[in-house]
């Protein structure tokens, strides 16, 4: 039989407590606000997110019109919707992976121990 | 517009052209025995053209040399031969002498240029499936 390991009473007083910033700036002041010297274009990264997931909608909204005009016997060549899926098909999975590569440097972030 | 596939566009452009192309050959073959068109003569067989043609989509912003080329058909071309006479007599379409003007087809060239068309169609295909996999390939970079 192994021996318990030891776990004290209290186990909130055994976690790390989180510093409020306001007691981080005292001990080392200087350190906090960051500074902030590159400031991003209004909505930069927000707005680059949108347009390419507009531009990925864009693709679908092109597949599926052009499977529309094949099945409703417009002048669209069956090479073409393939190749407009494939592209939306692919399009929307780099969109996948870029919300994997996000959530993965967000969920990072919030596992780092201040 | 983001570009996914690169270079499908020439792909694609083949890949109509070479269905241009099947379609020809086989009204080529549907009138090997045809004796009368609109125009009161035999039928005449069809050829198609193929010409490269800039893709006016990058004319400006890629260097010249670069700049991908489509392949398109401008226009399909009457063949020059002569009609085959054949000796019929009792045919309605027969002349004085009981000869008859058959279409200038050869059979065995409009299957060689069927397997031909249908073989270019492949490579382009296979073209168009090897771009989707080296974007999927491309895709899992980062997967672990």
């Amino acid at each position: 039989m192994r021996p318990e390991p030891m776990i004290p009473a209290n186990l909130e007083a055994a976690k790390p407590k989180s510093i409020p910033f306001t007691e981080l700036e005292k001990l080392s002041p200087g350190i906090l606000p960051l500074p902030n010297t590159v400031q991003p274009a209004t909505g930069g990264f927000e707005k680059m997110v949108t347009d390419f997931v507009g531009e990925v909608t864009a693709k679908q909204a092109e597949a599926a019109n052009s499977v529309n005009g094949l099945m409703s016997g417009k002048n669209v060549s069956l090479h073409q919707t393939m190749i407009a899926m494939e592209e939306a098909s692919i399009s929307f999975q780099l969109m996948v992976e870029v919300r994997n590569k996000l959530l993965e440097s967000y969920q990072e972030l919030m596992r780092m121990q201040v | 517009m983001i570009n996914i596939l690169t270079g499908i566009d020439s792909t694609s452009s083949a890949l109509n052209a070479e269905r241009i192309r099947m379609d020809v050959v086989s009204q080529n073959i549907a009138n090997v025995n045809t004796t009368r068109g609109p125009d009161g003569k035999p039928y005449t067989r069809h050829q198609v053209v193929f010409e490269a043609v800039l893709n006016d989509q990058f004319a400006s912003t890629s260097p010249p040399g670069s700049r991908p080329l489509e392949v398109r058909v401008p226009r399909v071309e009457l063949d020059r031969r002569p009609a085959r006479l054949v000796h019929q007599p009792n045919h309605p379409h027969a002349d004085a002498n009981g000869m008859v003007s058959l279409p200038n087809i050869n059979m065995y060239e409009e299957m060689v240029d069927l397997m031909s068309a249908s073989r270019a169609y492949e490579a382009n295909l296979s073209a168009v499936k090897t771009a989707r996999s080296m974007a999927l390939q491309t895709l899992s970079i980062g997967k672990r």
